[in-house]
């Protein structure tokens, strides 16, 4: 399978020019600045609702990637058994036409999972699916948590930050206390 | 004569079923060893040894962080340890446990000169051997090439085993998604990189083996294995050691954010090591500090760790007596295979056994010694 071939290509095209209709028409909406007592709450809702946008692009995107490659295995699947065919060497068994199936998928996805394009969606949709992690987060911990007055992950994570410096300085000290004592 | 194979298939299935009920709970890493050391997560393991002398100089097996050490140990008759010990050797492992919220801001340096330093000095204590072995496997090597970088006084030998350290190279896939991947990106919204997310990564590699014929293969396997007591008794066998292995590759435990972080960024996507540049905790780490013997162990067909990241190990270090050893298999054959025991073990043991001295009674100053 030629992985930078016009399938691809045209999925990534289609998903981009998506993305930008959005943003020039209802993401101007979201995007709009907002005002009052209840701005910064809002605002972290936008910022999520951006990033649920930017991470579902980026899944579709993957799943059509996805696609291409299965489609373009059954293709070369079904190109093999008809030569067969055609030399009167049908699979005779489940067993023989699963090999062909097995060995034939097996190629094609490496071949798709080595392109350029398989790497830059894997990159693009890690990084909009953890900016849609991470903005939840503060979504639910600025908006719903703190206002109940209950701990959150980022306070955790002071404590946890504290608790590594307050045992990496005991560590230190010991090691000095040994080394002295030796 | 479709609805004779169908009852045939039928019958094959609970043939299966029945077999999977018999099966009795797996256990790995049944070679006995003890506690002698831990930190944190981290724990220490000396192996109880199998001869009355050992060699002097003890083995210390640093494992990655990635999934579990006892794939080194997975069963009595695929085990590392077990031919490393009835061979001679004293061996130590690290269990590097499993990081949680509290371990997030661990970076390479509180593994590589706070862990891994207070074990090897451990092994020192206890064997009273000057210098001992380092035998680093996957990233488990690339710590311990670091280490061996930076103190190259406490360590004799070091083997690496499918260790990546020139990571610029595009013949693994992991290599090359590694390139474009944002770690910060990753850290700062988990924290603690979860294992599993990881591990989808290594099963993406080949999903179609992986997620598919890996399991048709077994379940043809118990078809070959015949009725009767003996194929029952095969079965029994076929079937341990499977979900052994479906332990280890499911047993992934989480990543330190920042260590991840790290790694990532110096070592896969600026490829720091290889070109002495890489720093921890201010020191920089210069390979041509290493002068002691060096092993470099690698997997013909490993599709994680691909020769062209392991080989430049041995161009870049100082050492005179160094050696390439290249076996026909993958990265997890190199552990579990028939290759393994019959082939691949033995050249290990016979390199770190040929420099390690000749047994302990020359040294008798370690704690454990004088029992």
């Amino acid at each position: 399978m030629n992985t930078e071939n016009a399938d691809l290509q045209t999925s990534h095209e289609f998903f981009e020019r998506w993305l930008k209709a959005y943003e020039s028409t209802y993401g101007r909406i979201i995007d709009m600045p907002t005002m009052g007592p209840s701005r910064e709450g809002v605002d972290r809702l936008r910022k999520n609702f951006e990033a649920t946008v930017n991470m579902q692009a980026s899944w579709a995107e993957s799943l059509s990637g996805f696609q291409s490659a299965f489609m373009e295995a059954t293709r070369r699947t079904q190109e093999k058994v008809e030569k067969l065919g055609a030399h009167g060497a049908s699979p005779s068994s489940y067993k023989a036409y699963y090999d062909i199936w097995m060995e034939t998928y097996r190629e094609t996805f490496k071949e798709f999972l080595k392109s350029k394009f398989f790497a830059s969606d894997l990159a693009k949709l890690t990084s909009n699916s953890m900016d849609f992690q991470k903005s939840s987060r503060i979504l639910i911990e600025e908006n719903f948590l703190r206002p109940a007055n209950i701990p959150t992950q980022t306070d955790m994570d002071d404590l946890n930050k504290e608790v590594y410096l307050l045992k990496k300085q005991v560590k230190e000290l010991a090691r000095e206390l040994r080394k002295s004592a030796k | 004569m479709e609805v004779m194979e169908l009852i045939e298939n039928n019958m094959r299935a609970m043939k299966m079923f029945d077999t999977f009920l018999k099966v009795p709970e797996i256990s790995v890493g049944m070679t006995p060893s003890e506690v002698v050391y831990t930190e944190d997560d981290m724990r220490l393991l000396h192996y109880t040894p199998v001869v009355k002398k050992p060699h002097p100089v003890p083995v210390l097996i640093v494992y990655a962080l990635v999934n579990r050490y006892y794939i080194l140990d997975l069963q009595p008759d695929k085990s590392v340890v077990k031919k490393l010990l009835e061979d001679g050797l004293d061996v130590y492992i690290i269990d590097w446990g499993y990081p949680s919220g509290i371990d997030r801001y661990l970076t390479i340096d509180d593994y590589v000169n706070g862990y891994l330093d207070n074990a090897v000095e451990k092994v020192r204590e206890l064997s009273g051997a000057e210098k001992i072995s380092l035998f680093g496997v996957c990233q488990g090597g690339t710590f311990s090439v670091m280490y061996s970088a930076l103190h190259p006084e406490k360590i004799r030998n070091l083997a690496t085993m499918v260790t990546p350290v020139d990571f610029d190279t595009d013949d693994g896939l992991l290599h090359v998604w590694a390139k474009s991947l944002d770690a910060d990106r990753i850290v700062d919204a988990y924290g603690i990189v979860p294992g599993n997310l990881l591990n989808a990564g290594f099963l993406l590699t080949d999903p179609f083996g992986v997620l598919i014929d890996k399991y048709v293969g077994f379940f043809e396997k118990i078809e070959g294995n015949g009725e009767g007591e003996d194929g029952e008794r095969r079965n029994e066998e076929t079937v341990m050691n499977f979900l052994r292995m479906e332990k280890w590759i499911f047993d992934s435990p989480d990543q330190a954010g920042e260590m991840y972080r790290q790694f990532i960024k110096d070592c896969y996507q600026k490829n720091l090591l290889i070109k002495n540049e890489m720093m921890l905790n201010g020191k920089r780490i210069d390979l041509k500090n290493i002068t002691m013997p060096l092993l470099n162990v690698m997997g013909q067909y490993d599709h994680l760790v691909p020769i062209a990241a392991s080989r430049p190990l041995n161009d870049a270090v100082a050492s005179t007596d160094k050696e390439i050893m290249i076996f026909p298999t993958g990265h997890i054959g190199m552990f579990v295979s028939g290759k393994s025991q019959k082939e691949i073990c033995p050249k290990i043991s016979s390199w770190l056994r040929t420099r390690s001295g000749k047994d302990r009674s020359q040294t008798g100053k370690g704690r454990r010694n004088s029992r």
